[in-house]
């Protein structure tokens, strides 16, 4: 593949770790804590994108029911695994999240079963060809989409009044209470939207790949981890860009000497840690 | 000799005492010195495939134990001089990058058996309840070593260190040095508990010491109670048996070790010895209410 | 013959110069006071000799050696302690334990050594003594949670003292004391200074720093302002304004 294809290859499998790393930026900034089960919204986009457009025969149902479904569903982790232990110290909601993520998996496991999911007629599965590049249409709408919805968010957090009790929110959270915003209403939210991204992400790998299984999750799952890590944990500009420059490097590496000696996991790791050697806070702190 | 036992709960007791000891190790980084590891199974890994590599030419057992230790003791010293640099939450995600460089690494090199794994090498010579026996005294050996590492001035600079390392600095504690001290012999151990864990089997795969397996020890650890010895004993064996004994469990055992995890860190953080200090308080105030 | 030597030391942060260009020696067996309005860069400044703050330029030495670019442990190994204004004691141990583990310094000195060495009654003997000399010895027993700042103040300098060092750097010992407990620490550290350890202290409570200390050093918005026996400082014009300014207006104003 030559450099231009490699570029696009990365930038479009950026688009998809944006979706997902949004949404664990948000929580990291907001509560402190590395939400491990984020990827389980991931996969339960995909599920059940898949299963209500085989059930019903509406792909845009199905889109809608898998959001909005996500998003309440992040609601009520909030409410039910973290904000009853916010008091102890981090690593306990670490490994909270870490169980939860597990058992997500395994239920999906247990109700879906262990094959996993495909649709009955995939939708959107044109591919469109320029010069050599072949570009999947499912690749693309990642692309539109994750700059779409994040330029959105971007926008909205500094020209509304949710977007600026937001922001107060996170960088200052007793002057932003002493001022009247409902903390908790603010987190709520962010797990919505965190949550909900993380499915539009999931409804998009279920396009590209038109399989969706239980540990469909896990990779990007951790990935995402590492990537806000690298950004800076907490800083969204940071969270972002690390998206774009392992998607870079991934396609790059996958395909030289390096991908050769480890694979493509292990590459993302390996490109965190070696950032983290020169710069431990990451790429961007959080002010 | 007869054996009271069959083979199949001589492999449990085997499989409990290679948890225990990989608990045991973890617990000396995480809860002795405060590091959090989320890749410790990748340690046993490299302990593994060293001993067994050994194994294959011709090294006998004990020679390729301690060949697995050695190994996993230097990469844990790596792995301790890079968590001087990062800290918390840095740290945390560090470690996982350390299981998922093992595995990628590991699956993609062919004199490593890519993700076949090795298998067909030679085994020690003793019969299953031998092996059980030394197993065992191995288990055993690296309880007192946890014990007395606890009890010793090591152990109360761990503690400080993990308390409050600026503080302890201000002690004159080296808390570099006391960092790696703490990764190096807790790694090491965990190499030794893969040499055990590979001769108990017949064959090795890099998905045998993933991020998944560095989490169930984990959770052994954070269950019993982080820096707890007895806590984290009985921890490990019971998530190592449990599943094992009741088959449906068995089908459900992930979903089960999830489930536990998220419940005990939201009732109860300190794990199986906090409820056990909860309970004694509990005790003491009854009995006053009484007299 | 100056133990400590304080050269040209700069530190900023962020956009505060916290000290700027400050120097003064302290001699072997000397009570200096650091005194100076909030903010004057006094906490700074024992925590640059430490090592907790790296200043931005000038020099520390303490017996000659240059401290500069060691880490803490290592500075503290050639003589330092400290006791800080904000205790910082182990949580999770109790205050018996905490100075236990200070007056163990020989044994955690290296891994190696820390390994090797189990008993700890004598240190325990020596821990025990010092929170007897500083007036807490009934809390030993206590965790960190469950006693007064007061008596967390106390450990702090008994933890500093089990240290053996030869500058104790006193960062408000007295604050949080009543003033007979206060007047009994003061009259503790004169003792000890007595028998030749050099203190270097930082106190608002000026009637025991000005009955204590044979000299002073002033600091005001980083500064060096003044630097002299208690008497001179006290009547130096520079000093009155910078900690009585506010009065003098208010008596111009009226």
């Amino acid at each position: 593949m030559t450099e231009i294809s490699l570029l696009v290859q990365g930038l479009l499998d950026g688009s998809l770790y944006a979706l997902i790393s949004v949404g664990l930026t948000l929580v990291y900034g907001l509560l402190r804590i590395l939400h491990v089960a984020h990827a389980g919204f991931f996969t339960l986009g995909g599920y059940l994108c898949v299963v209500v457009t085989n059930a019903t025969g509406s792909f845009p149902l199905a889109i809608l029911v898998a959001i909005v479904a996500s998003g309440l569903l992040g609601m009520v982790i909030y409410r039910l695994v973290y904000h009853p232990i916010l008091r102890h110290p981090p690593f306990v909601a670490l490994i909270a999240s870490i169980g939860l993520f597990i058992a997500m998996e395994e239920s999906f496991r247990i109700i879906f079963g262990e094959q996993g999911v495909a649709y009955i007629a995939p939708p959107l599965q044109i591919t469109l060809q320029m010069g050599e590049l072949f570009l999947p249409i499912s690749k693309i709408i990642a692309f539109v989409a994750a700059t779409t919805l994040i330029g959105g968010l971007g926008l909205l957090a500094a020209k509304t009044r949710t977007g600026i009790a937001w922001r107060a929110t996170v960088t200052e959270p007793e002057m932003a209470s002493s001022f009247g915003i409902n903390i908790i209403n603010v987190r709520y939210l962010n797990f919505f939207i965190g949550s909900a991204l993380a499915a539009v992400a999931g409804i998009i790998f279920s396009l590209t790949t038109n399989l969706v299984e239980p540990t469909s999750g896990d990779v990007w799952s951790y990935k995402a981890l590492a990537i806000i890590v690298l950004g800076g944990l907490g800083s969204m500009k940071g969270t972002l860009i690390a998206c774009f420059a392992l998607g870079i490097i991934e396609a790059y590496c996958t395909t030289n000497i390096i991908g050769q000696i480890m694979n493509r996991d292990a590459i993302a790791f390996a490109f965190l840690i070696v950032v983290l050697m020169i710069r431990p806070q990451g790429l961007f702190t959080k002010r | 000799m007869e054996h009271f036992l069959d083979s199949y709960e001589i492999s449990l007791v085997v499989k409990a005492a290679i948890s225990v000891i990989m608990a045991l190790s973890l617990n000396m980084i995480t809860g002795f010195c405060g590091q959090i590891s989320l890749g410790h199974a990748a340690f046993q890994g490299v302990g593994a495939y060293t001993a067994v590599i050994l194994t294959l030419q011709g090294y006998n057992f004990a020679f390729a134990t301690a060949g697995g230790m050695i190994s996993a003791g230097t990469l844990g010293f790596v792995v301790g001089l890079t968590s001087l640099r990062v800290r918390h939450d840095f740290l945390a995600i560090t470690t996982m990058g350390v299981a998922f460089l093992f595995s990628g690494i590991v699956e993609q090199t062919k004199a490593l058996g890519d993700t076949d794994g090795i298998s067909n090498y030679p085994h020690p010579e003793f019969d299953p309840f031998g092996y059980m026996v030394m197993t065992l005294t191995l288990a055993v050996l690296v309880l007192a070593i946890s014990i007395y590492v606890q009890r010793s001035w090591m152990g109360t600079a761990f503690k400080s260190i993990a308390d409050d390392e600026d503080t302890a600095r201000l002690l004159g504690i080296d808390v570099a040095r006391f960092k790696l001290a703490a990764f190096v012999i807790g790694t090491a151990i965990a190499g030794m508990g893969g040499s055990i864990y590979a001769h108990q089997t017949t064959i090795i795969q890099a998905s045998d010491f993933g991020f998944i397996e560095s989490i169930t020890i984990l959770s052994m650890v954070v269950f019993g109670g982080v820096g707890s010895i007895p806590g984290v004993i009985i921890a490990a064996i019971i998530l190592t048996l449990f599943p094992l004994w009741s088959q449906v469990i068995g089908d459900y055992k992930l979903l089960f070790y999830g489930g536990l995890l998220f419940i005990m860190m939201r009732f109860s953080p300190q794990g199986l010895s906090g409820l056990a200090s909860d309970a004694v308080k509990w005790a003491r105030l009854e009995r006053r209410k009484v007299v | 013959m100056s133990v400590l030597k304080i050269s040209d030391v700069t530190a900023r942060f962020g956009g505060v110069t916290a000290l700027e260009d400050v120097s003064f020696d302290v001699s072997r067996g000397e009570l200096l006071g650091l005194i100076g309005p909030n903010g004057a860069g006094k906490t700074t400044m024992l925590r640059s000799i430490t090592g907790i703050v790296r200043p931005d330029s000038g020099r520390i030495e303490l017996n000659g050696k240059k401290l500069n670019g060691l880490p803490i442990h290592q500075r503290v190994r050639l003589g330092l302690a400290i006791s800080q204004q904000l205790v910082r004691p182990f949580r999770e141990m109790t205050l018996l334990e905490n100075v236990t583990l200070a007056a163990g310094y020989k044994k955690t000195r290296r891994p190696l050594r820390a390994i090797l060495a189990l008993t700890r009654r004598s240190n325990r003997t020596r821990a025990t003594e010092l929170l007897d000399l500083v007036g807490i010895e009934n809390h030993g027993g206590a965790l960190p949670a469950e006693v007064p700042l007061g008596v967390l103040k106390r450990m702090e300098v008994a933890r500093a003292l089990a240290l053996d060092p030869t500058v104790l750097l006193l960062d408000e010992p007295l604050s949080g004391l009543n003033s007979n407990e206060a007047r009994i620490l003061a009259d503790t550290v004169v003792m000890l200074n007595d028998l030749n350890l050099t203190v270097v202290l930082i106190e608002h409570n000026l009637s025991e720093v000005m009955r204590i200390c044979e000299r002073l050093v002033v600091l005001d918005n980083g500064r060096k302002i003044a630097d002299g026996t208690p008497k001179q400082v006290m009547e130096d014009p520079f000093v009155r304004t910078a900690y009585l300014g506010s009065v003098e207006e208010k008596d111009a104003a009226t």
